[in-house]
């Protein structure tokens, strides 16, 4: 048996520390929500909606474009494959042209760096996108 | 606090977790002073509770990396207090609370991207500067420049600002400049000529072990980069880059002078008291260790030269058992692994979490597989396990990167007053600007509530 | 968003790269970790025995032994200092790791051990019956292939030390068992399993030739016979009794017996002819040689007396012992010698075993049976009285030295189901000593059946 108490000393400690990282991993599952949440005051809650389609905003700079690798894609070919860049700080949400051909209207006009507010209306190419909040933010 | 709940479960298994480490050691250790172990329990313990006392006082989203953190550095503080013998280790403790100090200081830098934008060519003079004095004052003598008490390695703090210049030349990419028929974006250049630079300073002052890091951290800065929009940057490029890369170090390797390539092809049982005596002293170690290990303190490891840095690995393997250490390498991977719970919400904080991601996996990469004579041998350390100032340091500046990239700020700098002691007023001021520019009634409702709700949350 | 995901991505790429490694490191320190603890100084050796569980090697240390104990097979177990490399021990040092990663360092009651086939008490009576005489012996059951006897003199008790390493016989920390001696007559045996092969059993037999004392070869050389005064006529049965080497020179000149056949059979018994490699046979790791001839030309002196066992012909004594297996197998198929019965691990579990395995057929069945037939004539007529069984045998003399010295050489079997022996014999400098190679022979084969 004294042969053996360090063998299970080592054991438990291991499990202890098994158990704390499972716990901590847990906590940070739990702060996953606590984080959106923050990022919600962040992005002011606001999504992007096509025709009862919505485009989620997750991150600070969001590509609006026809390329694979735009984060909303257009398959239209009236859209640039680098069409505009969404951006947000403080809360704020400012569309830019990126170079587009057809342009980039808000409201009915052509801008080419432009502050949104809610319920402004993007025409990208032959495509209209409005900026609202989310629903569920509204009901809050 | 967000969460009371996750709060107080989280303090409690942190400190289950080095009550047991610390239980291991006064029925297992081998100590002649038992005062030693009461010595360090205190010191651990004691720096755990402050350490959650003042953590309510930090204005974060999540607080994970923070749990991950002390849970890490108490137990390399452990470790290293029983290398040899349970001796409560001064200077490990120093430098670790050195790190902690770091990890504020690096989230209060990195947390802010817009600011630390504005500040880019600060970043780009540091890197000057650093290689300036790595220049002048290591050289090829060696890398480490030594002062009255301590010395410091200044090439830590070198990765500290790659990763920082990666990330905030990520947004140029969308100005692009058409030099000689090809479309060119001046800070790609610039980054790769950085990026080279350190690869060949470190070159030649023989610090080969931390070329791999760089690489790994430019890598990663790289691979994000080619992602980005309007990049350009097809799949054939890449495997052709990755190519040169490989190509350029297999002929770095054969015009390699003659001690690094005796370390790359040394058979180390040919000359376990040579070149192989470190790596074959480690892996015996690990072997007479076992599963197990032999007990905190009764490692015979602790003679050989840099035990507690670079063959660490093989120090808590044997004393604490190879499956131990596994688990602790495994809270280093769980610290790292914090952006795939809380995704980082841009490039730049994207960016930082995969720099500091690629810079500890290599490290640790090196340094574990190094000892253990999978790949040659390199004097890198495993960030927080191994002692050490500057690494300790460095260390903790990149975990404060990590706790930046998980609760980030979005302020444009000038705009904002500061957000530290008033957690709610940045958000008040957004949303006063935000009500005063708004046109529809409805939208001023929903902004003014936010405030009440984000100065509840921080009343908790 | 993509421009996450992405860097998730890369994120838990390094993560998974990283454990890969972990995954392959842990493996690797799984399978090599006994490798790494050999050269620990921590490490601990178990133990060796012999067929009756007798103490053969103890890496343990906590026996008490008395003085000159593990004399008789201490060059052919060996140790673990590095002085004698070709040994059991040293050879199989990773069996008798008393070591397990899982535990670490088991700090008492490792089992690990091998189980060897050796015979001490045959082992001892065989060493004791030398006194000063040099020489070696080996034997084994050629049915199931277990090395019971392997003495080589001058030995060594390895749990001494080597600190009069210089004081040393030459010849003291091998096995001469291993190693290449001159055959004398016994190479004879070779040379009718060769004749026997290429002419066959009733060409052969019909031969005769005269010996007068001495016989003038084709190229003018002097063949002489160990009887001045000649054998007469003789056939294949009188030759190989009588040993007579002009019998034999003129056997080797005789047209019906080309060289390239010769050298062809000789090649397939094992030999390497001329500037052939040298090749080994593996007895649990221990590189054993087999033999190694030079053959010029029928008529050539020094080919001539290759054939008679002198010249430039070396045999080691196993090889001698394993050709006998294959005559008394009766297949033509050597039984390969084994030593070790089987392993434990440190926790006394079985790990190995060990198989009877054959060689490929050296010669046919009839060669086998007539040769099986001419050596057990041979034994009754000349080695009766050694036992009661009927014993095949052929006796050597191998002059060494420039012929300052004469070595005495036995090899045979015991043609009994119950006692299946083969036996190598081999007494050196035999006008230095009053012992006769028969004694030895009788002293191996009473100890071996007792």
């Amino acid at each position: 048996m004294e042969y053996y108490s360090p063998l299970m000393l080592c054991v438990i400690t291991v499990a202890a520390l098994d158990i704390c990282a499972l716990v901590l991993i847990i906590a940070a599952y739990r702060e996953k929500s606590s984080g959106r949440k923050r990022w919600d005051r962040i992005s002011s809650s606001m999504e992007l909606v096509e025709q009862g389609y919505t485009y989620q905003l997750g991150c600070d700079e969001i590509l609006i474009g026809r390329h694979a690798s735009a984060d909303i894609r257009l398959s239209d070919m009236s859209v640039s494959r680098y069409h505009a860049m969404l951006t947000v700080a403080d809360g704020v949400w400012t569309i830019s042209d990126l170079g587009s051909k057809s342009g980039v209207y808000v409201n009915g006009v052509r801008i080419k760096k432009k502050t949104l507010h809610e319920n402004d209306t993007i025409t990208i190419g032959s495509r209209q996108l409005v900026l609202r909040k989310r629903r569920n933010a509204r009901d809050e | 606090m967000s969460n009371p709940f996750s709060y107080i479960f989280s303090c409690l298994f942190v400190l289950l977790a080095h009550s047991t480490m610390l239980f291991n050691v006064y029925f297992n250790g081998s100590y002649t002073d038992e005062h030693q172990v009461f010595v360090i329990a205190a010191a651990v313990i004691g720096l755990d509770i402050v350490y959650f006392f003042l953590m309510l006082f930090f204005r974060q989203h999540t607080y994970n990396v923070d749990f991950m953190l002390i849970l890490i550095l108490n137990m390399s503080n452990i470790f290293q207090s029983c290398f040899g013998a349970v001796e409560f280790d001064h200077r490990h403790y120093i430098t670790s609370l050195a790190a902690l100090l770091a990890s504020r200081v690096g989230y209060h830098v990195c947390r802010n991207h817009k600011w630390i934008q504005k500040q880019k060519v600060f970043i780009w003079i540091g890197i000057g500067l650093l290689a300036a004095v790595i220049f002048a004052f290591t050289g090829s003598r060696s890398m480490w420049i030594t002062f009255e008490k301590f010395s410091i390695q200044p090439s830590e703090f070198m990765k500290i600002l790659l990763i920082l210049a990666c990330a905030t030349s990520i947004t140029e990419q969308q100005n692009k400049h058409t030099v000689l028929g090809f479309s060119i974006v001046w800070e790609n250049v610039i980054l790769f000529f950085i990026a080279a630079g350190i690869c060949l300073l470190q070159w030649w002052c023989r610090d080969l072990g931390s070329i791999p890091t760089f690489m790994a951290i430019y890598a990663a800065g790289f691979l994000l980069r080619i992602c980005y929009p309007k990049a350009k940057f097809s799949r054939k490029t890449l495997f052709i880059a990755a190519g040169a890369v490989l190509l350029a170090g297999l002929v770095a390797l054969h015009f390699a002078p003659d001690y690094v390539r005796a370390r790359v092809f040394v058979n180390i049982w040919d000359d376990t008291e040579g070149d192989g005596f470190q790596q074959s002293r480690a892996l015996i170690a690990i072997a007479e260790g076992g599963w197990f290990g032999k007990g905190p303190g009764k490692g015979a490891l602790s003679g050989v030269f840099a035990h507690d840095s670079d063959i660490v690995f093989a120090s808590v393997c044997e004393e604490w058992g190879l499956l131990f250490a596994l688990m602790s390498v495994l809270m280093i991977l769980i610290l790292l692994s914090a952006p795939l719970f809380n995704p980082p919400r841009s490039y730049y904080h994207g960016t930082m979490a995969a720099g500091v991601c690629a810079a500890f996996t290599a490290q640790m990469a090196l340094n574990i597989f190094g000892s253990c004579n999978l790949i040659p041998f390199t004097g890198v350390t495993i960030p927080f396990i191994s002692t050490g100032g500057s690494s300790m340091a460095a260390s903790g500046f990149m975990a404060g990167m990590l706790i930046a990239a998980q609760s980030p700020e979005f302020h444009k700098p000038g705009k904002k007053k500061t957000t530290k002691s008033k957690p709610g007023s940045s958000t008040k001021t957004a949303a006063g600007r935000s009500a005063k520019t708004a046109s529809k009634s409805g939208t001023r409702s929903k902004t003014k509530k936010k405030p009440a709700s984000s100065g509840r949350r921080a009343a908790v | 968003m993509k421009s996450i995901r992405r860097c998730q991505r890369i994120i838990t790429l390094f993560i998974l790269a990283f454990i890969a490694g972990m995954g392959v490191l842990v493996w690797k320190i799984n399978k090599e970790s006994p490798f790494y603890m050999m050269h620990s100084d921590n490490h601990q050796l178990g133990m060796v025995y012999d067929r009756t569980g007798g103490v053969l090697f103890d890496g343990i240390g906590k026996g008490k032994y008395e003085d000159n104990y593990f004399v008789d097979i201490g060059n052919l177990i060996g140790d673990d200092k590095g002085q004698m490399e070709n040994t059991l021990v040293a050879r199989n040092i990773d069996k008798l790791n008393n070591y397990s990663f899982s535990e670490g360092l088991i700090r008492e009651g490792g089992q690990a051990a091998i189980y060897t086939t050796l015979d001490h008490y045959a082992n001892r009576a065989v060493y004791n019956i030398f006194g000063y005489t040099e020489g070696c012996v080996c034997a084994y059951n050629y049915k199931t292939g277990e090395l019971l006897v392997c003495v080589s003199l001058p030995s060594i008790d390895v749990t001494k030390g080597y600190d009069n390493i210089g004081e040393l016989k030459e010849g003291t920390l091998i096995s001469k068992n291993m190693y290449g001696t001159v055959p004398g007559s016994t190479q004879k045996v070779s040379t009718v399993i060769s004749a026997l092969e290429i002419m066959g059993r009733d060409k052969l037999f019909s031969k005769s030739y005269a010996c007068n004392g001495k016989y003038i070869n084709s190229s003018g050389k002097e063949i002489v016979c160990h009887n001045a005064y000649g054998h007469g006529v003789q056939g294949i049965q009188q030759g190989i009794e009588n040993s007579c080497n002009p019998f034999f020179a003129q056997l080797i000149e005789d047209p019906d017996l080309p060289l390239s056949k010769i050298t062809e059979k000789y090649r397939k018994l094992g030999y390497a002819v001329n500037d052939d490699e040298m090749k080994y046979i593996d007895i649990d790791g221990i590189q054993c040689e087999r033999a190694s001839t030079t053959l010029v030309d029928s008529g050539d002196f020094n080919t001539e007396w290759a054939c008679i066992g002198q010249g430039e012909t070396l045999v080691s004594p196993i090889q001698l012992m394993m050709w006998q297996s294959a005559i008394a197998n009766g297949t033509g198929k050597m039984t390969m010698p084994h030593l070790i019965d089987h392993c434990t691990n440190t926790y006394g579990d079985l790990t190995s075993y060990s198989k009877t395995t054959y060689s490929e057929q050296l010669f046919s069945e009839t060669t086998a049976a007539t040769m099986k037939e001419m050596l057990i004539t041979n034994g009754n007529n000349h080695y009766g009285g050694i036992t009661s069984s009927p014993l095949a045998i052929k006796s050597g003399t191998a002059q060494v030295k420039e012929g300052a010295e004469e070595n005495s050489l036995l090899v045979g079997f015991v043609d009994d189901d119950r006692h299946p022996i083969a036996f190598c014999v081999l007494m050196e400098n035999k006008f230095g000593t009053a012992l006769t190679a028969e004694q030895i022979l009788k002293t191996l084969l009473d100890s071996l059946s007792s």
